[in-house]
């Protein structure tokens, strides 16, 4: 191993070598697939997971799946796990997502770029499509993907790669070895919470320790649902209501009804297309609202005699949030309660249809479980270097409160966290890193080239890619 | 395994191997080339004074692909001598530090950590690993710590 990397001779003599041509990096998610070219800093296109159905088709992207008008049924291809269940509409999604920003991409042919039609008409065209017409055939592709990804699916993205996108090389890589490699560690724990999962894993050399791996469904979504729940259950209840059904509003003071003209449409929309234009909302709610309890201790444990965290943080200055047809409030304790449950599973608050959090899914279990899986020597060393990646660690107060309940949980051990402070970096940290790899000169020799594909199968992947 | 497929210059391991020999050098500090492909030895030093080492890590510069020069990692090797608690003499360990000062930029700290295997592996006779983020992980006394809990 270590003199193979010495001589020049000794390197594999069929590897990609196209490196003029900028590597395309595909980090798709639940909430949003990232795609852009390699070298860039941020990925040009950023593209909602969601989509939308219709007698038309398919649609995708940001202009097309908001509109009120179109009938639009709202869906996902990404499971709860946030790994590929849609085959099909995942990778014309993706297609979308980087034909539709990317533009020194070669132009796709418009029978195959996959775009906004119908999925029986494509198959059948598909047959009909050239060699020398396939959208990617330029540039080589590395793609992200979860720690948790199966092997099948693996298989699968390498094949859409190389057969229906004709690139001449891939990759694929873990997108959390590429959080912790930006945050210049080769070993480390990461914490990323995104939308559809939250995960906690241990990586050492560079390499995921498989029993290492926790997940639960405390991320964004789930505080989404906490949100709705608290509006739900608000004395009076708090209407949650989308732009799109908002015509003018007249500014009203807090807490009065609100005075808004409403827009109707011939055709009502689907429940998904209502539940799609809330999550914004919800979104915007998160991202100025929403307050972890930092500690010390947990929301609802005991401040001093007679007092709660909870009555202490309810008598701190609040935060109002105006809905889109002007109705106001201002927040107080209840800011800080739909994120509790996240670290205090009694502190859940109940959402319709699921079953309570389990101690086992909060945040701070699953640090202590994938923790306690590995070798006993690697321990401290994890907890000092502690990776905090994914959207949803960007609400207010997430990385004090992590901070804090792992230093109760290991008084003695030294706990340090590194959360890059970069919005950007933190939403996109796999994509950078995936964007820094691509783009060294060096990498041609890592990429699993068409030729190495056409030889050894799709298994490939299993082989080149840990 | 490199996941960035930099290489490894031979006087990485040829300078590893006189400094096994525990004669003339105490320490070797690893670089990247200045095109991200290979790592190469930046430089080599026989003063025993811990602080003097630490001090070249702390001031490591890089260029970032704009050319801008910033704050760099690197890896280096020490012959870590330290004595025993019990008293009963010294103890030597040969050290591998990993070092990658959280300012620094991300493409230098992404290129570092996903290339330190490389190097790792080329070296035979590495007794103890230390990733250092911040000046105070590089510290003698707390990698001594480290060593007095037996890790
Ligand atoms: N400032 C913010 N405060 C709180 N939550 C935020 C903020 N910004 C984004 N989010 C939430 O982060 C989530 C998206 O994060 P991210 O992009 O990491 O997820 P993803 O990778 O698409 O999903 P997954 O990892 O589950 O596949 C969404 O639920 C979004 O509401
Ligand atoms: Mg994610």
């Amino acid at each position: 191993m270590a003199s193979q990397t010495l001589t020049s001779s000794m390197q594999p003599t069929d590897v990609y070598g196209g490196d003029e041509v900028s590597a395309i990096i595909l980090d798709p998610g639940f909430s949003s697939v990232r795609a852009g070219f390699a070298g860039e800093d941020t990925p040009k296109s950023f593209v909602s997971s969601y989509y939308g159905v219709n007698e038309g088709g398919q649609v995708f992207g940001d202009d097309a799946i908001h509109n009120p008008l179109a009938g639009l049924d709202i869906r996902n291809p990404m499971s709860k796990e946030g790994i590929v269940e849609d085959w099909d509409t995942a990778t014309r999604l993706w297609e979308y997502a980087i034909t539709s920003r990317l533009t020194s991409f070669k132009q796709a042919d418009p029978r195959n770029n996959g775009l906004n039609d119908d999925l029986k008409d494509l198959d059948v065209e598909m047959d009909g499509v050239e060699e020398g017409e396939k959208p990617l055939e330029e540039h080589p592709l590395l793609m992200t993907e979860t720690a948790w990804n199966s092997p099948k699916n693996r298989e699968r993205a390498i094949e859409i790669a190389m057969e229906s996108w004709g690139c001449p090389a891939f990759w694929l890589a873990r997108n959390s070895v590429l959080a912790a490699f930006g945050a210049g560690k080769a070993t480390a724990l990461v914490v990323d919470v995104g939308a559809s999962t939250a995960s906690v894993l241990a990586i050492h050399d560079g390499l995921i320790l498989k029993k290492s791996i926790q997940k639960s469904h405390l991320a964004g979504n789930w505080l989404s649902s906490q949100i709705r729940t608290l509006f739900a259950t608000s004395e009076p209840k708090v209407e949650l209501v989308p732009h799109y059904t908002i015509m003018s509003k007249t500014p009203v003071d807090a807490g009065a009804p609100a005075q808004a003209t409403y827009r109707t449409y011939e055709k009502e929309v689907t429940d998904s297309f209502r539940a799609l234009e809330e999550e914004r909302v919800l979104t915007e709610f998160k991202e100025s609202v929403v307050q972890v309890w930092t500690g010390p201790g947990r929301l609802n444990s005991p401040m001093q005699a007679g007092m709660t965290n909870l009555e202490y943080a309810k008598s701190q200055p609040g935060r109002v949030f105006e809905m889109p047809d002007g109705y106001n409030q201002m927040w107080g304790g209840e800011r800080f309660t739909v994120a509790e449950g996240m670290w205090d599973e009694r502190a859940a608050l109940p959402v319709a249809g699921e079953q309570p959090v389990q101690k086992g899914q909060t945040i701070s279990e699953m640090v202590k479980a994938s923790v306690n899986a590995v070798d006993m020597d690697l321990r401290s060393q994890l907890l000092q270097n502690i990776v905090v990646t994914g959207g949803t660690t960007l609400v207010n107060g997430f990385t004090d409160r992590l901070n804090n309940e792992l230093t109760v949980m290991y008084p003695s051990a030294r706990i340090k966290i590194q959360a890059a402070g970069l919005t950007a970096e933190r939403r996109f940290g796999s994509w950078i890193g995936g964007s820094i790899l691509g783009s060294l000169g060096t990498f041609h020799q890592m990429w699993i080239s068409k030729k190495e594909f056409e030889e050894f199968g799709s298994s490939v992947v299993e082989k080149r890619c840990k | 395994m490199s996941q960035s497929g930099v290489q490894v210059d031979a006087e990485c391991v040829s300078k590893f191997n006189e400094l096994k020999l525990g004669k003339s050098i105490k320490y070797i500090i690893y670089k990247l080339s200045d095109d991200f492909g290979t790592i190469v030895v930046e430089e080599t030093g026989s003063d025993k004074d811990w602080d003097n080492f630490r001090e070249k890590l702390v001031n490591a510069k890089t260029k970032s692909k704009q050319g801008k020069e910033g704050k760099g990692p690197r890896y280096a090797v020490y012959d870590f001598e330290y004595e025993l608690a019990s008293g009963e003499g010294t103890r030597n360990k040969i050290t591998f530090i990993a070092w990658s000062p959280d300012d620094a930029g991300i493409g230098p700290k992404m290129t570092y950590a996903s290339s330190k295997d490389a190097l790792k592996r080329a070296l035979n006779g590495i007794a103890a690993e230390v990733q250092a983020n911040d000046e105070d992980d590089i510290e003698y006394n707390t990698i001594l710590a480290k060593f007095a809990k037996g890790k």
